[in-house]
């Protein structure tokens, strides 16, 4: 008897049945750190499963729920394909990742909408990550990550450690001469999201434009940047976009047209946009707002765009 | 400097009495109509809740009679209320229109900053002074306003509640004096204990949400009102009076009523999320345990804190076996869809507690 049980376990070894399966769904703040969470939670030993790109069939998912923005609801779809595959899904709830700075409602809120609304929820790794009033807040998170998943604070601030090196994967683009330069302002799990932006970026390009976003400026340029506004936006993403816009904007080297791209109800955006919109003016250039929801037709989408850049390129070239 | 403010409930009132004690004349808006909302509504952000823009329609409605100094709130997130000040200076200069903006930060230090500004030559005394008699007509309207309700459903005589109510209004607004005030109160409360029916049981409705849209009578399509009228007896959650003391002043029987609604709540939802969302929840939790008949949540359009709370009141609803309804409103919001919805909601409140009674009486 007593052999027996010793040697279940040993089986149980040999076939890496122990991993713990950690799923990330890919949708909001996985675009900015997802792949520092990926490696931090495989050097705590546990096995990383990321949930496929966005289909239509994820946004249907989500769409039980009243009055959320897209992405919220493309969250839900992803955290949907996840149940059943892991043990536990990470959804840290970030509450603040900068001083005096909040994240949007909707993300602090995020673990609970999944728990009230998806039944047979696995397990949700939802440590509070807030940075608000002390930066050194972030080492508590980590170790009660750690604690989840069976490992020592000094494993965990370890793991950190290697995780915190891996860059973000940074898309070089190459700058065109001659062509015209647009800023592209928005969330990145909009942007990025080939299906929810419709492949926007893309299209951009196929229009012979060039293309920047908000993740080419870096942090203190935005910071710098964003000081032209009266009060500093207390959201630390919006701020980040504000920030960039208003560095794409800055003479000599101005972009030549601003799109800020929006989903429909993003609560922060509604006022950011105005903000750009009002600087954008002020410069006299070319401004537009795009709104995604789940019923926006690509035909109408594709036409906007289209004549935003045509009147871009001709903008100039009458006179 | 002609001092003008947003409208909220009763609030202006309040400010008027502040700010003319301290010795500057003021403009009250013209009261909130169709084209206040219009107006606010055409120069706004598309997907911005509501109260940006009747409070932005309040300005422009204030500004065009000539006001010039604009006392508005700030914050400090995460909720939109706290950047409003600064988004819509933007749209009126933009407009072009010349002011001040006084944006108010919810800590006592910014407030007497600000005070420096608006005080006109008056004596540390004297401001106390206005403080005092400004929070006295706060408190005795707010107070006055929870004893309306209350008869509402009692009433002897159809419509007398709302007769107390708007006299009590006006009288309170004129007043000149500390005691005057509370002898309008006596007075109100008296008069409101002859009209009241003692026999009667109505139902108990308790009613969350956004603080803007549950206080502001235009907005919500009196809903208190329509509720008392169907014969329910309403607890708002929430009052200017308990927003000043709980958020400005921080006085401590607040801050442990806070902690104790975010302790039932946790279970739902974990963490502050801005504006009033927690309470909802927190306050959803403990009307069921208080044995009430039903909740109503009301908010703006896209109000974050509220639409998460939104979206776990079923889940409260559910295990708590308590009806919720969410109300919803916009610068669209037609009447008649509000009525059936309350009507339908009454009806099955009233089923459920019939039910229930001859259940009881027959176990």
């Amino acid at each position: 008897m007593e052999q027996q049980r010793d040697s279940s376990i040993k089986i149980e070894k040999d076939d890496e049945i122990l991993t713990i399966r950690v799923g990330i769904p890919r949708c909001l703040l996985f675009y900015q750190y997802g792949v520092v969470w990926e490696k931090f939670l495989q050097e705590l030993g546990a096995e990383v499963i990321i949930s496929g790109n966005t289909t239509r069939a994820t946004m249907d998912n989500g769409s039980d729920l009243d009055e959320v923005c897209l992405p919220v609801k493309v969250a839900f779809g992803h955290v949907n394909e996840l149940c059943g595959q892991v043990d536990y899904l990470f959804m840290p709830r970030m509450v603040s990742v900068s001083e005096g700075q909040y994240m949007c409602p909707k993300i602090i809120g995020m673990p609970d909408m999944l728990r009230s609304n998806i039944p047979g929820l696995p397990p949700v790794i939802d440590v509070d990550v807030d940075l608000r009033q002390k930066k050194r807040n972030l080492y508590k998170a980590i170790s009660e990550i750690g604690q989840v998943l069976g490992k020592g604070s000094l494993q965990s601030f370890y793991a950190w450690h290697k995780a915190k090196k891996v860059q973000r994967r940074q898309e070089i683009q190459n700058v065109h001469a001659g062509r015209k330069r647009v800023a592209l302002i928005g969330h990145p799990y909009i942007i990025q999201d080939r299906q929810l932006s419709m492949d926007v970026i893309e299209r951009l390009y196929k229009l012979d434009l060039d293309v920047v976003t908000p993740e080419m400026v870096e942090n203190s340029q935005a910071d710098s940047a964003a000081k032209i506004i009266g009060k500093k936006l207390f959201w630390t993403f919006s701020h980040h976009m504000a920030g960039a816009a208003f560095a794409f904007m800055q003479p000599p080297h101005a972009v030549d047209g601003v799109i800020f791209m929006t989903s429909f109800s993003c609560g922060p955006d509604a006022l950011t946009a105005e903000i750009i919109s009002h600087h954008a003016q002020d410069q006299s250039i070319p401004y537009m707002l795009l709104t995604v929801d789940e019923h926006t037709a690509e035909a109408g989408f594709v036409t906007r765009i289209e004549a935003f850049t045509d009147m871009l390129k001709r903008r100039w070239a009458v006179c | 400097m002609l001092i003008t403010y947003p409208h909220m409930g009763t609030l202006h009132i309040v400010l008027k009495t502040l700010f003319t004690s301290l010795g500057r004349p003021v403009l009250t808006p013209p009261p909130i109509t169709k084209r206040t909302m219009e107006l606010g509504a055409k120069h706004s952000p598309e997907t911005v809740c509501l109260p940006f823009k009747v409070t932005l329609g309040n300005f422009i409605e204030a500004l065009e009679q000539g006001a010039d100094t604009i006392v508005t709130c700030g914050g400090v997130g995460p909720c939109r209320l706290g950047y409003y000040a600064e988004v819509q200076k933007g749209i009126l200069r933009q407009l072009g229109y010349k002011f001040d903006i006084i944006a108010i930060e919810p800590d006592i230090v910014d407030v007497l900053k600000n005070l420096a500004k608006v005080s006109h030559k008056k004596s540390l005394r004297e401001i106390y002074y206005a403080f005092q008699f400004a929070g006295t007509k706060m408190g005795v309207l707010d107070t006055v306003k929870k004893a309306v309700t209350m008869l509402r459903p009692r009433q002897k005589t159809p419509g007398i509640a709302d007769v107390i109510w708007y006299r009590a209004v006006k009288d309170i607004e004129d007043a000149e004096t500390i005691p005057k005030v509370t002898a309008i109160l006596e007075e109100t409360l008296t008069a409101i204990e002859k009209h009241k029916r003692q026999d009667v049981q109505p139902l108990r409705i308790g009613l969350v949400g956004e603080i803007y849209v549950t206080l502001e009578d235009f907005i919500n399509q009196d809903l208190e009102r329509v509720l008392g009228n169907m014969g329910v007896e309403v607890h708002k959650t929430m009052y200017l009076s308990d927003y000043v003391r709980g958020h400005l002043l921080r006085k401590k029987e607040y801050l442990d009523k806070y902690e104790e609604l975010f302790t039932v709540a946790k279970p739902y939802l974990g963490h502050y999320v801005g504006g009033h969302g927690l309470k909802s929840i927190g306050y959803t939790v403990q009307m069921s345990q208080q044995g009430f008949d039903g909740v109503i949540q009301a908010y703006p359009f896209t109000c974050m804190p509220e639409v998460i709370a939104k979206n776990i009141l079923p889940k409260v609803s559910h295990d708590m076996n308590i009806p919720v309804l969410s109300l919803v409103y916009d610068e669209q919001s037609g009447e008649a869809g509000v009525m059936t919805r309350l009507e339908a909601f009454i009806d099955l409140l009233k089923c459920r507690k019939n039910r229930a009674m001859v259940k009881q009486a027959y176990s």
